[in-house]
């Protein structure tokens, strides 16, 4: 039936007129790029591979793990909780009174023992808990125009509930600058020599040049019926508050440290450094806790173990996996590209 | 010089044809001293005829169903009521369109004006549920308590979709207007106070007059009042239309015909509605007091071309948007993937998951709120109370309960992305972008036709790789549609034995005219035998029969012959122009053995005899109908006798055939048309009978009744025929070929090995079928088959019944199942489907590899898929290439169309197109896979990535006193969907491949894992769900313990976690790359660059609380080990799991991956070269 092939194609209703030869024809232009044969990689896992990858892992993590705890370890750091020990006993509502009350003694000595040489610069933080500088209504409220530029001095619509106060603009607004930190510390070790606290460059060098403007003056500032916390000096301007800088980083977690300046002598062994601490700021009327933080620094900043061991365990995990892996395919090996273990070659018939 | 040797040696004597008048239209003399007069019941007889045969469509198969035969009679008897018709005054355009404003004869393809476009193009997509969710969402976010986003960052991403749409839809319709301008200004000439005169199709109305010429295309829909034709016939084509290329015929009114001054023509068109029937036209026109009944056959319709006709005159009913063709302009229904909507129900899953997530927070939110309800008043972080103005009043507190329901709703806000939105638009991207690989691929190019694959549907591209069950129409689509006549039995002679003698590209029989050469256009096989019997035998009774053999081909068909000029100016082509591939085969074979049909008229025939030419007078014409399977013509013959030729399908031949007459040659006939259809070949059998003259006036007088009848005609006309039809002789049989397509076979058996199993749907019959179906290696001798011919309900139960017993037997056995086929024919399934049937036919056909439904109806194709589509979840296609298989591909779940010889009806209701069967390999197996691979990935990979970075912040939200402020800078939230990880999906979605292609052509098997739906599974979905919350955990929490008790601030551990997330998200999906290519490369990693330069920028304007965060954190060692902490320990899981399957349960996919990367490697590169080039 097929002998006699070449049969209609000669003159087919399909094939075009003689006199109208082919202009255009239709046939897609070959490129490797539309018939998807572009020079390709095609990597897949054999042994080697997958071994060499999860070595490589062991190799990079367990080194950095192990360095990263022995710079956590060598980190010293005193903390000292004294919101409770600051203020005389009683009930939570005597504690805020106490607190809220302008001419009640809020001066408070603490004295702590340094366990192990401090190198300087020792870092001086003020640690607050349970304390949500993340929470919507207060990240929101600030305004970032105002603090920049003088001429936005009444651009305080985000500010609310602190944009004003008796009429008149707030200058910084917002609830973030109004509920400023405003508890000091001063140090002196046992023999009575004082240590010196630098509180310069404390705050971003970005946040002085360009967040804060040096010709914006605080204004206003704690003027309401309530106050929040610190007060501002309106001779000074914002570039160089460097405490409500610092504070106007807010916090990521409720439980965050913030710098309070640096001490840049080293403290050995052994000494006791006496803290006389004005305990002013209220943390006591939602159960807040404060904390003194001492730290020495190292490459990779505080005390914090998480790394080192993170990356330790990481590292043995992908040992594990390499020699489990090792066993794996000594013990049962699997030729890779073996048409024999394709299912309809393994069970023919049934797909 | 070639042409001058072939004219000496078929010596025909050319003399006798320099007189004669070869143009059609020409024949105003030569027709009006024909012996007997037939032209008003030829026109009339015609018209009712063609209702059923246009109606039903499935005519030309000579196996088809009596539905369509039917419901296009009744349709045809209806009477028109006032209320659902129109009144056309011809050529009375103003009283036409004085009661009802007709529409105006200009088109609007377009959707929208300038004004409308905004509203319009934004009430259309606001349709889809997505862009709603989007727009809710975005609404929420502006009521002052629930501002999570800035005004403008919560706009933004809904405002770019709905750009880039609106944009690409303004374009569109651009194009749209531009072409409706250049159709509207087209001009015509329109009769305007009694001349004729050039007028812009635009400006066309009701009831106007208009002439056109041959080639030109009809503006609008019109009555036929006269042709140049004397008998009112007009030819047109009707490519525009249905795709058809073949010659129609319409005719005019006899009535209308003879009104020599058209402009002083007067009178009503009473018709239907508009409607979108382009097969059926009812009406009456008044002319004249005299009513004349209207029908399809005397209407053209608007984008039909005039052919072979001089000039016609009608009269316009339909205009513009109204006429009919307009009205069937709607593109192809859609329909939505598989995949698809089970990912829709995933994505159910996610809201509930999303509606939790909110329920937690905002629960332990009012847990919050409750604990601390005294402190709140001047919590330095809440301070409910504002003191700034006169009186202390709630600072945006609204009590506790609406406290937890805003929390609740800034949540859903927070967390919007849960439901992946962009996946939508992503997925619409990825299909245009595989539609554009699929459309450019070489592999399904056809040559012949110049024709590139299509797709008309843009839903159901991943579908292609699902497909467990093909539905295919034989003619056309298995086979070429191209005709061949191959044997001829004659009066009980078999001539099919030297039949290898053909005529090469000069020599055929050729005719001479005033000197020009005619030529039949296809060069066909003849046999020499019967040249030679022809030539020797004349005067013999073998001679005679042979004679009354090819008269019967050249003559009992509706054949017209086309003359096309060729380069040589004294050699002319005729091409046989009709409606049946069949009868075109039948006419070329005839010619090319002598009996060329030079010119048809509606009253005569002109045919060169070996070389003498001689003119028949067509009396009558009784036209195939389905239910006679039969056609005959009644012929003047210039001896003055009058003969009867009857051609039809061989079982309702034989019951008008008078067997007690030549007893042996019918028996013989009957064995060479068993023998013809075993391998494979279409048969026809040929009757005559001569009429005397009393005879003659008696059918005539009935034919006359009929035509004249009122009611009923075309039953009444039927009946005439069939009185008419009756003690015929046997003049023979003829055996066509419908040629299978080029790769057939081989197709059937990739997609066999594929899994797939292959219907063939046709409306041939049974011996035909099996032998296409033997020849396309659809069956194989070693099948068992199961065969159902029944004509009752009772007996298909017993043959269902036996035949399970047979297959649960043969599969008990142990035999494989894979060999049993059955075959089934359409009286069967009258009674089978829609009954209690069947289910039983359900199970036997699901355990059958192979199943034939012979001599089906268009609606039964359709029946026959949804009889697999009601009871499982696997996936069909159905592929075809007539109008007579609309209805299966539209009821499929993925619809091909075959743009070939039948029209483009197929391709217009199917999802893609494409030239040849063999094709359904490339795009099955290739494409298919590739495409339902690609986009599964995209899928999970989407969800994926919106949900780990949904669940970052979650972990967030919990230690905000959950409050949901975040961490993450609203602008690096908005663009993590948009910018930083879009990309990447997108592109991976439409390039990566698992396989390539000469691995997926080289085992079919490949295929059947979409068939298992390997690649998105639920169990697939919760896989990802539980490594996305895994990878959440490890990268919310590695820097939250790690920054613990620090001084890190909101937008640094922000900035960390974007890029954490970022990086994660971006390495997960290089992680699954298969084949790298240097845009994957790029969009990767380009991500990843353009996030860190966005989250730069961001961090670099100094109004924003995240000023200069990113540099100072990344000055930190911290930052550095727990990026790469995060990377590594989220995606130890995922690539232990990987690794684990890959080594112990390898999927075929990896192994034929791995395979092609071993045999890359020692083989050289041309080995797969020379794999490739047998698909090319």
């Amino acid at each position: 039936m097929n002998a006699n092939a070449p049969s209609s194609s000669s003159g087919g209703a399909g094939s075009p007129d003689v006199n109208a030869p082919r202009r255009n024809s239709k046939r897609p232009k070959y490129s490797r790029f539309t018939q998807q044969e572009l020079p390709a990689c095609k990597p897949i896992l054999t042994p080697k591979w997958v071994i060499s990858a999860f070595m490589l892992v062991t190799v990079v993590f367990i080194p950095i793990g192990l360095v990263s705890l022995f710079a956590s370890r060598d980190v010293v750091e005193i903390v000292d909780r004294y919101d409770n020990a600051c203020i005389p006993p009683g009930t939570k509502s005597q504690k805020v009174q106490h607190i809220q009350d302008a001419r009640s003694n809020k001066t408070c000595v603490r004295s702590l023992t340094v366990t192990k040489r401090m190198k300087q610069p020792i870092y001086v933080y003020y640690q607050l808990d349970n304390y949500y500088q993340n929470h919507r209504r207060y990240v929101k409220s600030r305004s970032d125009q105002q603090l920049r530029n003088r001429g936005d001095e009444n651009d305080t619509s985000s500010c609310d509930p602190e944009n004003e106060a008796n009429g008149m603009s707030i200058v910084p607004c917002g609830l973030i600058a109004w509920s400023l930190f405003n508890d000091t510390f001063s140090f002196s070790t046992r023999n009575n020599s004082q240590l010196n606290v630098n509180k310069r460059e404390i705050s971003w060098k970005s946040d002085r040049d360009e967040k804060f403007g040096s010709d914006v003056f605080p204004k206003n500032f704690q003027n309401g019926s309530l106050i929040g916390g610190g007060r501002l000096n309106e001779s000074i301007p914002l570039s160089q508050q460097e405490d409500l800088i610092v504070w106007m980083r807010t916090a990521a977690l409720p439980t965050f440290r913030k710098l309070y300046g640096k001490i840049e002598v080293d403290i050995e062994e052994g000494e006791t450094i006496n803290v006389v601490l004005e305990n002013r700021y209220n943390t006591y009327s939602f159960s807040g806790k404060k904390k003194l933080v001492l730290s020495t620094t190292s490459w990779l900043g505080g005390k914090n173990n998480f790394i080192g061991i993170a990356y330790l365990s990481v590292g043995g995990l992908c040992f594990l996996l390499a020699s489990t892996f090792t066993i794996i395919y000594l013990v049962k090996p699997r030729h890779l590209g073996d048409p024999t273990y394709l299912s309809w070659n393994r069970n023919p018939g049934g797909h | 010089m070639s042409s001058h040797h072939s004219s000496s040696t078929t010596e025909i004597n050319s003399d006798e044809f320099k007189t004669v008048e070869l143009q059609p239209q020409k024949q105003n003399s030569s027709s009006s001293h024909r012996g007997i007069s037939s032209n008003t019941w030829r026109a009339n007889s015609v018209k009712e005829i063609n209702v059923i045969e246009l109606g039903s469509k499935s005519g030309k198969r000579y196996g088809s169903s009596r539905k369509g035969a039917s419901s296009s009679m009744s349709m045809s008897r209806r009477e028109i009521s006032d209320e659902d018709s129109r009144l056309v005054y011809i050529n009375d355009p103003v009283k036409s369109n004085e009661s009802f404003e007709f529409a105006g004869n200009s088109i609007r393809t377009s959707k929208y004006s300038v004004l409308t476009f905004l509203p319009r193009n934004l009430f259309e997509q606001f349709h889809r549920v997505a862009y709603v969710y989007f727009l809710i969402i975005a609404i929420l976010n502006q009521l002052p308590q629930l501002a999570v986003f800035g005004r403008f960052a919560s706009i933004l991403p809904l405002s770019m979709v709905l750009l880039v749409t609106a944009i690409k839809d303004g374009y569109e319709d651009w194009r749209r207007h531009r072409s409706d301008r250049i159709e509207n200004n087209r001009m015509s000439s329109v009769l305007v106070n009694n001349t004729f005169e050039q007028k812009k199709w635009k400006d066309i109305k009701v009831g106007e007059i208009i002439k056109f010429s041959a080639n030109e295309t009809i503006p609008c829909d019109i009555v036929l009042l006269s042709t140049s034709d004397p008998t009112g016939v007009a030819y047109i084509q009707t490519i525009n239309l249905d795709g058809e290329s073949n010659l129609k015929t319409r005719y005019a009114k006899q009535e209308t015909l003879r009104m020599n001054e058209i402009e002083n023509i007067s009178g009503v068109i009473k018709c239907e509605k508009p409607n979108r029937n382009i097969y059926g036209f009812l009406g009456n026109m008044e002319i004249d007091q005299k009513q004349l009944s209207l029908g399809p056959s005397n209407i053209v319709l608007r984008g039909c071309v005039l052919k072979n006709t001089s000039w016609a005159v009608g009269v316009v009913v339909y205009t513009g948007m109204e006429t009919k063709v307009m009205l069937n302009n709607s593109g192809a229904q859609s329909k939505r993937s598989h995949l698809e909507a089970r990912m829709n129900k995933e994505i159910i899953c996610l809201s509930f998951f999303l509606v939790l997530l909110c329920s937690i927070v905002s629960i332990l939110a009012g847990v919050w709120l409750k604990r601390h309800r005294d402190e709140l008043d001047i919590m330095p972080f809440y301070r409910r109370k504002d003191y700034s103005g006169e009186d202390v009043d709630n600072y945006n507190y609204y009590g506790w309960g609406w406290e937890i329901f805003f929390t609740f709703l800034m949540s859903v806000i927070v967390f919007q992305i849960m439901i992946p939105i962009a996946l939508y638009i992503s997925m619409e991207l990825v299909r245009l972008g595989q539609a554009f690989f699929m459309i450019r691929d070489e592999n399904m190019y056809d040559e012949s036709t110049d024709s590139r694959f299509q797709c008309r549907a843009l839903n159901v591209n991943e579908d292609l790789g699902q497909i467990k069950y093909v539905f295919s129409d034989k003619t056309g689509t298995l086979t070429e549609n191209k005709m061949e006549f191959q044997y001829a039995s004659i009066f009980g002679v078999d001539y099919s034995g030297e039949r290898t003698e053909f005529y090469g590209e000069q020599g055929g029989y050729y005719a001479q005219v005033d000197g020009v050469i005619l030529r039949p256009k296809m060069k066909v096989h003849v046999d020499g035998e019967l040249v030679r019997l022809l030539k020797s035998e004349s005067d013999t009774n073998i001679g005679k029969q042979i004679y009354d053999f090819f008269l019967a081909l050249a003559s009992c068909n509706t054949i017209v012959p086309i003359l096309v000029d060729t380069s040589d100016p004294v050699e002319k082509l005729i091409d046989y122009q009709g409606e049946s591939p069949d009868e075109q085969a039948l006419v070329y074979a005839a010619a090319a053995h002598g009996f060329m049909l030079i010119e048809r008229t509606s009253g005569h025939i002109v045919i060169d005899i070996l070389g003498d030419r001689q003119r028949f007078n067509v009396l009558g014409m009784h036209e195939f109908d389905s239910e006679r399977k039969r056609m005959s013509v009644i012929l003047g013959c210039p001896d003055s006798t009058v003969k009867v030729f009857v051609k039809g399908a061989d079982t309702t031949m034989f019951n008008v055939i008078d067997r007690s007459k030549n007893t042996d040659e019918v028996t013989a006939t009957e064995r060479h048309l068993h023998a013809y259809s075993s391998v494979g070949l279409r048969t026809l059998v040929m009757g005559m009978k001569n009429l005397s003259s009393h005879e003659f006036e008696q059918w005539r007088s009935s034919y006359e009744a009929a035509t004249n009848a009122l009611m009923g005609r075309a039953r009444l006309l039927r009946k005439v025929a069939i009185n008419l039809e009756t003690n015929l002789s046997i003049v023979g049989a003829s055996g066509i070929e419908d040629k299978l397509q080029q790769g057939v076979p081989e197709a059937i058996e990739s997609l066999r090995m594929a899994n797939m199993k292959v219907w063939v749907l046709t409306g041939d019959k049974q011996e035909t079928a099996i032998s296409i179906g033997y020849s396309s290696k659809l069956l194989t001798s070693t099948m068992t088959q199961i065969v159902i011919n029944n004509n009752s309900t009772e007996s298909c139960r017993r043959s269902l019944e036996e035949a399970l017993i047979i297959s649960r037997k043969a599969i008990t056995s142990g035999a494989n199942a894979s060999l049993l086929a059955l075959i089934i024919d359409g009286t069967s399934l009258v009674y089978i489907l829609d009954s209690e049937l069947e289910e039983q036919l359900f199970e036997l056909a699901s355990k059958c590899a192979v199943v034939l439904c012979c001599r089906v109806a268009p609606l039964q194709k359709a029946g026959i898929v949804m009889l697999i589509k009601k009871r499982t979840d696997e996936l069909t296609l159905a592929i075809g290439d007539g109008a007579n298989d609309v209805s299966m591909i539209q009821k499929a779940d993925v619809g091909i169309g075959i743009s070939g010889q039948e029209g483009r009806q197929a391709v217009m209701a199917s999802d893609f197109a494409m030239a040849q069967f063999r094709f359904l390999v490339p795009l099955l197996l290739v494409h298919g896979h590739w495409n339902y691979q690609r986009m599964a990935y995209l899928i999970l990979y989407n969800f994926y990535r919106n949900a780990l970075f949904v669940v970052v912040l979650f972990w967030y939200a919990l230690y905000t006193a959950f409050t949901l402020a975040s961490a993450v800078n609203e602008w690096n939230s908005v663009l993590y969907s948009v910018i930083y990880t879009s990309i990447p999906t997108i592109v991976v979605g439409i390039l990566d491949k698992d396989l390539s292609r000469t691995s997926l052509l080289k085992y079919p098997q490949l295929y059947t894992s979409g068939q298992k739906q390997e690649s998105y599974n639920s169990k697939l979905f919760w896989l990802t769900i539980a490594d996305t919350l895994w990878q959440s955990v490890v990268a919310f929490f590695i820097p939250l313990l790690a920054y613990r008790k620090s001084d890190i601030d909101g937008p640094s551990i922000g900035d960390l976690w974007t890029l954490a997330v970022v990086f994660l998200v971006n390495l997960h999906l290089a992680m699954d790359v298969v084949t790298w290519i240097w845009i994957i490369h790029a969009s990767i990693w380009g991500s990843i660059v353009a996030t860190i330069i966005c989250v730069i920028i961001i961090d670099v304007i100094p109004i924003l609380p995240g000023y200069w965060a990113i540099f100072h954190l990344a000055s930190d060692g911290k930052f550095w080990f727990c990026l790469i902490g995060i990377i590594i320990a989220s995606l130890i899981p995922r690539f232990v799991v990987k690794t684990l399957v890959q080594h112990y349960r390898p999927s075929d996919i990896q192994i034929a991956g791995e395979a092609e990367k071993v045999t890359n490697s020692t083989e050289s590169r041309n080995a797969e070269i020379e794999m490739n080039q047998p698909q090319r």
